[in-house]
């Protein structure tokens, strides 16, 4: 017995090294990716020599503030800022409006023709828009839409990607309750906004936060709507400092870090609503 | 004749909830690739319109510019992607069964470059890897390496990219795997564990089988994603040094923006959504089956 025992814990033991070793090194990669994160934001700290200064100060010997100030100084910081919640909050509240009736139609009702405008629907999900973005601008222009946010709102509610989401949810609520709700003589509209929707609030909880960081993160249509200064989003306007002729790059750091520090404060705050939204995109088997 | 006036009023409801979504996806999906596919055989100089046929593309498959940009594109799909799937399934299968604290805690660390995005990521890569005053040209010096000007280099730039571009991202294939393998259901490792089978055998011959259709999501969403790879290349390289690093979209958006190409522009477009599709149609028959 006492053999049988010994045998046993030598086993677990092995097993556990190669667990500890593949995850220190996992530790080690983790830290690793963080350090240019790390290296971003003390360099936007440093004077306009110390950051280029070898061998570098791996902490920031004193601390300045003057590259933020010179930021918001020097460049429209504020309005790109508020540009960018503008275009990211409106685009998904309407994708959320959009796709919330959609999905609910595709979920629970029946009409003519809705399993090959679902499987068009879905299947315009694995073609970015990027690859049109000729006739896309063209549209844009046509609609007097350039340098206006409206221009960088609208094709992005049109994406496929809330019904996709939100269909699921909505699949998973049992048809008797649209029915009886029908018999007792409530409109399709009321069973939808009263009882369908709370239902889905998580589902709409995810879309939310994945989208805003989608759109946020748009740059390339971002870049090419939003011409003038005054229509720049954080993104394209926080990008056009690399090609600024200041040398000092603690002045770009510090760019760059306002234009991450209010996705690293989403990230912390809705950290399980991004797990959560982005295995459900993915096949579940 | 009453079922009948029924059914016409429920078909009615339904396309009532679908109207603003098909209307917007009408005009800023559907309409935008016919007019892709028009545009693409047209020649466009400012208003007006001549129809050349395929002359866009016979002209496209000529020009070394597309073809070193088509190269490009393949070879970071590629490497990327293989880069990814790899290197998220080691993480995974190495943390998912770990406690929730620890799993959030390494799975948060991978994700907050993808986060903070591409166009922050690639500002301090771009210093980090600055020839004069970035960290890793110094720390080249102080080994001696010959090179330290990595992205003026036409051998160094594709690896660096590479490699910028799969640090960044691979938290999201980190966070899919992970959410797979929490669901694979415990008693099979436990089983396995009392056969003996050790914990490189649990991981490659019954977790990585069991979570293979995330990795068929995960191949098939990274290479659309690394199809359009556009920022990476505007910030750091500029298609440089000697178009030794553009891509299809950087190609794509100098035609159409810079030297005002329409026709050549749309062209790359229509194949660029003809590689997606084709790409794709594994994806979708996956989500088509499940159904």
């Amino acid at each position: 017995m006492m053999g049988m025992f010994r045998k046993g814990n030598k086993n677990k033991k092995k097993k556990e090294k190669i667990d500890i070793i593949l995850n220190g090194l996992v530790i080690f990669f983790a830290v690793l990716n963080l350090f240019p994160l790390y290296w971003l934001f003390t360099s936007s700290l440093k004077n306009s020599s110390d950051v280029v200064k070898m061998p570098p100060d791996w902490f920031p010997k004193t601390i300045t503030f003057s590259n933020y100030v010179d930021v918001f100084n020097n460049q429209p910081a504020f309005r790109w800022a508020f540009n960018s919640i503008f275009v990211s909050l409106v685009s998904t509240i309407a994708l959320i409006i959009v796709s919330c009736l959609a999905a609910y139609a595709f979920s629970k009702l029946k009409f003519k023709g809705k399993n090959v405008i679902f499987i068009i629907f879905i299947s315009s999900l694995m073609v970015p828009k990027e690859v049109m973005i000729v006739p896309l601008f063209r549209i844009i222009q046509d609609l007097g839409m350039v340098n206006s946010l409206n221009g960088m709102i609208w094709p992005n509610v049109a994406t496929a990607f809330g019904v996709f989401m939100l269909k699921g949810f909505f699949d998973s609520i049992p048809d008797s309750l649209r029915e009886s709700a029908r018999i007792d003589g409530a409109s399709e509209f009321t069973v939808f906004y009263r009882i369908m929707v709370p239902m889905v609030k998580p589902g709409i909880g995810a879309l939310f936060i994945l989208n805003f960081v989608q759109v946020w993160n748009d740059y390339l249509w971002q870049l090419v709507v939003g011409q003038d200064e005054n229509s720049k989003t954080l993104m394209v306007g926080i990008a056009t400092l690399m090609q600024d002729l200041n040398p000092n790059f603690a002045y770009k750091m510090a760019g760059a870090t306002v234009a991450a520090v209010p996705m690293l404060l989403i990230f912390i705050f809705f950290q399980k609503y991004f797990t959560s939204g982005i295995s459900i995109g993915a096949v579940k088997e | 004749m009453r079922i009948k006036r029924e059914s016409i009023k429920e078909n009615l409801t339904g396309y009532l909830f679908i109207a603003p979504q098909l209307l917007l996806f009408l005009v800023f999906v559907v309409y935008p690739i016919i007019e892709g596919i028009r545009l693409s055989l047209y020649r466009i100089n400012y208003q007006s319109e001549t129809f050349i046929g395929f002359e866009n593309y016979n002209r496209l498959f000529a020009d070394p510019v597309f073809v070193k940009s088509t190269i490009n594109t393949v070879v970071f799909v590629v490497f990327i992607v293989a880069l990814t799937v790899i290197f998220a399934l080691f993480v995974s299968s190495a943390i998912f069964d770990k406690n929730a604290k620890y799993v959030s805690f390494i799975r948060g660390s991978y994700y907050i470059p993808v986060m903070v995005s591409m166009v922050v990521m690639s500002m301090v890569w771009s210093f980090l890897l600055n020839p004069a005053n970035g960290l890793i040209p110094y720390a080249a010096r102080q080994l001696e390496l010959t090179s330290v000007n990595f992205l003026g280099d036409t051998n160094l730039v594709l690896p660096v990219i590479i490699f910028v571009t799969f640090a960044t991202n691979v938290g999201s294939a980190i966070i899919l795997y992970v959410a797979s393998m929490i669901g694979v259901p415990k008693d099979i490792f436990e089983a396995a564990e009392i056969d003996g089978a050790s914990r490189l055998e649990i991981i490659f011959k019954i977790l990585i089988p069991m979570v293979k259709p995330t990795t068929i999501y995960i191949i098939i969403m990274n290479i659309i994603a690394v199809l359009k790879i556009f920022v990476v290349i505007q910030l750091l390289t500029g298609g440089g040094p000697n178009n030794a690093s553009t891509t299809l979209m950087y190609f794509l958006y100098n035609n159409a923006f810079k030297y005002n190409q329409l026709g050549t522009a749309s062209a790359v477009g229509v194949i660029m959504f003809l590689i997606a599709l084709v790409l794709s149609i594994p994806q979708l028959r996956a989500m088509f089956k499940k159904d």
